[in-house]
């Protein structure tokens, strides 16, 4: 037997939904409190809001998009998206590499436990090894184990691929800049030209002896030595 | 003096379209000269627009004011030092955010600006609409769109000056918010400014503090902040107190993370990249471009040879086939003007040596060196500069840029060389396409290497009669040979003089566009033809003149007794380990001018004739006289030995030091002497004659 919202019944469940996880990133980012304890708090509060209420906290926080568990907060009469991302447990073949994206925040405890692990929403993590109950993770240096029953409870994504040097991309790649270096005359000729952090790049070209090579960037084609390209970092970015 | 009188800077990114809104708004009302102490052009033009004189001066197109190249000190220094009432700035709405870059560092200098939006038409090919007005309100200054080849929108430019000059606009420029820990850094810094005593564009010192910009920094550490344009009224602060804010500087640009450098350009790009979603809208998908579709086989591993070489050789072709027949038409007008005055000074009893210095050495020798050079300039600078106009020139230069950086260069140095086919002199001004200071020595040096359109041409005429039916592999020898030197001699100038100095290559690709046929005549007429042939004349109308007399003095003489006899008996002794005779030498040296005199320079050294004129009898003499190995090792030499005098005071202008444009004097003479000797003591021991 499934039970079924009428149409009202929904609306406000959506309504709290927003209420409760606005409250989460208020009393994370304003007050300060520790990820785990804001769940019992913003159930509180969720209750106690008026609509008025609701849209002043929202844009004092500057219509956030997400709350701090990583769950996307919807917009006012929206639909809830489902969760981003799969849990770790599914997706933790070894040597893959992870970006966390969701925490499940029903029990504090282990939600206390994960974040202090390091385990939080925009974490990088690398799966070592899988055993039957148990994770070993790769974070920022660290060794990590983890329980196979609280990596259910956490949402990832595939990690976006290690930042690589700009000449090292193929013809027909697309990257975004996401480190530039200001030094070198020639470095400081091509922040000019746009190669700057978030800029897209396409790469057009190599030239017909292998270097240089043509970027388009800006609208604009440019072309680079190699060399030169090489002091621009770039992630590759996939087709949608 | 008129009161209503304005200056106007026109600032704006490289291919934009300036020069076209330049010549558009001030006709032939214009002068180009030089920014004071540097080889860069300053374009200068007045209009009229109402009661209003309205006198602009274009600025050296850049990417930034970041004091980076020569260019962008000009421009950036010309902005702050208050001459310009108003700074025009171009920009090429095909490539918005790119170009606001320099909008909005302009914005922060001067909130006298008004923005011509250029290339209006091809953003509406594109498939793009902008929202002018917006782009008004988000830059809070004038924004004019414009289509400079069409002339639309400069009636309104114009307009938008006039009310820029009578205070009638209402301006709120925009400025970039740098973030947090930038604008923090910059509040301290324009406090410690303040403290100094220092007002005016506090926050752009401070932002170019952080950002270690060079000029500011040298102005710092010598104590002069009038140097940096800070306006003349700069207060004297002592030096100490100037060090103390470098120091700060410096401290505050380290704690920065990322780089202070990198962030200030990211914000101010990021702010350009909102501005652009807000205004520019775009009716159709993307479609492949014609650019697109001409790079693929342009720039082709394969392909790009055979066309680069065919285009190449299409050039030279049209310039030697195209020339012929308007240089006789010149040779005969100059005939006539000779007979004419031949006839006149005879008339009036003139004394024998005032006809023959006037008509057989200044009227009939300067003639022959203008009906040789110029047809062929014409043609071959035309061609170029259609070329460039239209695009292809950077394609080049993307191709060639691995080759040349193997010899230590770069890609812009083989449009220097190509364009030195044409004239070594051209060749030498190109230079200043290429930004780095080592690269462009380099290439102005070695460019006389390259076989200039006059040697080719004279060369042709002695390969022709020499080797006939196997003219062709001889000449491609030459050209090999050429080019080889020049290579070489690059690589050894890197090698020897600037190992530590790194090179590089960050070029602009810009897309194919139709040829502006009016500006690309005038400037091939104007520029290059125009001040080259200038120049030429100027020297070779006294050298003519000294050749003449040379071969005539003293008067009567027999052959032996002219000052030419006792040049060639002189240098004989010089050229025998070359194969070169006395008289070759002599005839090298009178085609110092003009390369393109050899032949009527060779008749006079060898006692045929006493005038600098093309004749059959000096070529049927040469037949009989000289062995194909002579022949050989003469035109070697004479493809390589020395720039023209021409060529060698273009080199000084654009080097200003004496030590430059000696070594552009040894560098070719060196190599000629080096390769001749071994072709022609390498054909004896082969037993060749």
């Amino acid at each position: 037997m499934s039970a079924r919202l009428t149409e009202a019944g929904e609306a406000r469940a959506r309504e709290l939904i927003r209420a409760h996880r606005l409250w989460e990133r208020y009393l994370v980012d304003r007050k300060g409190m520790p990820l785990e304890a804001v769940h019992a708090e913003a159930h509180r509060r969720e209750h106690e809001t008026t609509p008025e209420e609701l849209e002043r906290l929202d844009a004092e926080l500057g219509h956030p998009a997400w709350d701090p568990h990583g769950h996307a907060i919807p917009a006012p009469g929206g639909r809830v998206p489902s969760p981003p991302g799969r849990s770790l447990l599914e997706e933790g073949t070894p040597g893959s590499r992870l970006r966390i994206v969701c925490l499940d925040d029903e029990t504090a405890a282990l939600l206390a436990q994960l974040v202090a692990l390091g385990l939080k929403p925009g974490a990088d993590v690398e799966v070592l090894e899988q055993k039957p109950n148990l994770l070993r993770l790769h974070l920022d240096g660290n060794i990590v184990p983890l329980a196979a029953a609280a990596a259910r409870h956490v949402s990832v994504v595939p990690a976006p691929a290690l930042p690589v040097p700009l000449g090292e991309l193929p013809a027909g790649s697309q990257a975004r800049v996401v480190e530039a270096y200001g030094g070198g005359k020639h470095q400081r000729r091509m922040l000019d030209m746009g190669f700057v952090p978030g800029a897209e790049v396409t790469v057009i070209r190599e030239a017909p002896l292998g270097d240089p090579i043509e970027y388009r960037i800006k609208g604009t084609a440019v072309a680079l030595r190699r060399k030169d390209a090489d002091t621009v970092l770039v992630e590759e970015l996939r087709d949608e | 003096m008129n009161e209503k009188r304005i200056v106007v800077g026109m600032a704006g990114n490289p291919n934009v379209g300036k020069s076209a809104i330049f010549n558009a708004l001030t006709g032939s009302r214009q002068h180009v000269g030089n920014w004071p102490g540097k080889t860069i052009e300053r374009a200068e033009g007045v209009f009229y627009h109402g009661d209003w004189e309205i006198h602009l001066v274009d600025l050296p197109g850049t990417y930034s004011l970041a004091a980076q190249s020569p260019e962008e000190i000009i421009a950036r220094d010309y902005i702050l030092s208050g001459e310009p009432d108003v700074v025009v700035n171009v920009v090429d709405a095909t490539s918005l955010e790119r170009n606001l870059n320099l909008t909005l560092q302009i914005l922060e200098l001067t909130d006298q600006v008004v923005v011509a939006l250029n290339l209006m038409d091809e953003v509406k090919r594109q498939g793009w609409e902008i929202d002018v007005g917006a782009l008004e309100a988000a830059l809070g200054v004038p924004v004019v769109p414009t289509v400079a080849t069409e002339g639309e929108g400069l009636p309104q430019l114009a307009a938008a000056l006039r009310e820029m000059a009578e205070g009638r606009r209402q301006l709120h420029p925009a400025s970039v918010d740098y973030g947090l820990t930038v604008e923090g850094h910059v509040q301290r810094l324009e406090a410690d400014l303040a403290s100094l005593g220092i007002d005016g564009r506090r926050r752009w010192v401070a932002l170019r503090l952080l950002e270690d910009d060079p000029e500011i920094v040298e102005a710092f550490k010598g104590g002069n902040l009038s140097d940096c344009c800070l306006r003349e009224d700069a207060p004297s602060v002592s030096s100490e107190a100037l060090q103390a804010v470098l120091r700060r500087a410096a401290r505050l640009r380290e704690a920065t993370r990322p780089d202070a450098r990198v962030e200030i350009v990211r914000r101010r790009y990021e702010f350009a990249h909102d501005v652009v979603h807000r205004v520019a809208r775009r009716l159709r998908p993307v479609e492949e471009s014609l650019t697109e579709r001409v790079d693929r086989i342009v720039t082709h591993r394969l392909w790009s040879w055979p066309i680069m070489l065919a285009i190449l050789v299409a050039v030279l072709w049209v310039t030697i086939q195209g020339a012929n027949v308007p240089s006789s038409w010149l040779e005969g007008a100059f005939g006539w003007l000779a007979q004419v005055t031949r006839d006149f000074l005879l008339e009036i009893n003139a004394p024998w040596w005032v006809v023959g210095s006037l008509v057989d050495g200044l009227i009939v020798g300067t003639g022959t060196v203008i009906a040789v050079m110029l047809p062929p300039m014409v043609i071959f600078f035309t061609a170029f500069n259609l070329l460039e106009d239209i695009g292809f020139i950077p394609r080049v230069a993307f191709n060639l840029d691995r080759l040349m950086r193997a010899v230590g260069s770069q890609g812009k140095h083989t449009l220097v060389a190509m364009m030195s086919f044409g004239c070594n002199v051209t060749g030498v001004l190109t230079c200043r396409i290429i930004e780095n200071a080592k690269d462009r020595i380099v290439a102005i040096v070695t460019s006389p290497l390259i076989l200039c359109n006059g040697r080719f041409g004279a060369g042709l005429a002695l390969i022709i009669l020499f080797f006939g039916n196997r003219a062709l592999p001889v000449t491609l020898v030459y050209l090999a040979v050429s080019v080889g030197a020049m290579l070489l001699a690059t690589w050894v100038l890197n090698q020897l003089l600037f190992r530590q100095e790194p090179g590089g290559f960050v070029m602009e690709l810009p897309p194919y566009r139709k040829p502006k046929w009016g500006q690309v005549i005038w400037r091939t007429l104007v520029y290059q033809v125009g001040h080259t042939m200038g120049r030429a004349v100027m020297i070779a109308a006294p050298a003519t003149l000294l050749i003449w007399l040379l071969g005539n003095l003293p008067p009567g003489a027999p052959f032996e007794r002219t000052a030419i006899g006792w040049l060639v008996r002189t240098l004989a002794p010089l050229g025998r380990p070359f194969g070169l005779t006395g008289e070759m030498l002599t005839a090298l040296l009178f085609t110092l001018p003009a390369k393109e005199i050899v032949v009527p320079s060779l008749a006079m050294t060898y006692g045929l004739q006493t005038t600098l004129v093309d004749s059959e009898a000096i070529l049927d003499y040469l037949a009989q006289t000289w062995t194909p190995l002579v022949a050989f090792s003469f035109l070697t030499f004479f493809m390589l030995y020395l720039p023209c005098l021409v060529t060698v005071w273009a080199t000084w202008k654009e080097t200003r030091s004496l030590k430059w444009t000696l070594m552009s004097l040894v560098v070719p003479l060196v190599t000629a002497s080096g390769i001749t000797f071994a072709v022609y003591q390498g054909g004896r021991l082969l037993g060749v004659s």
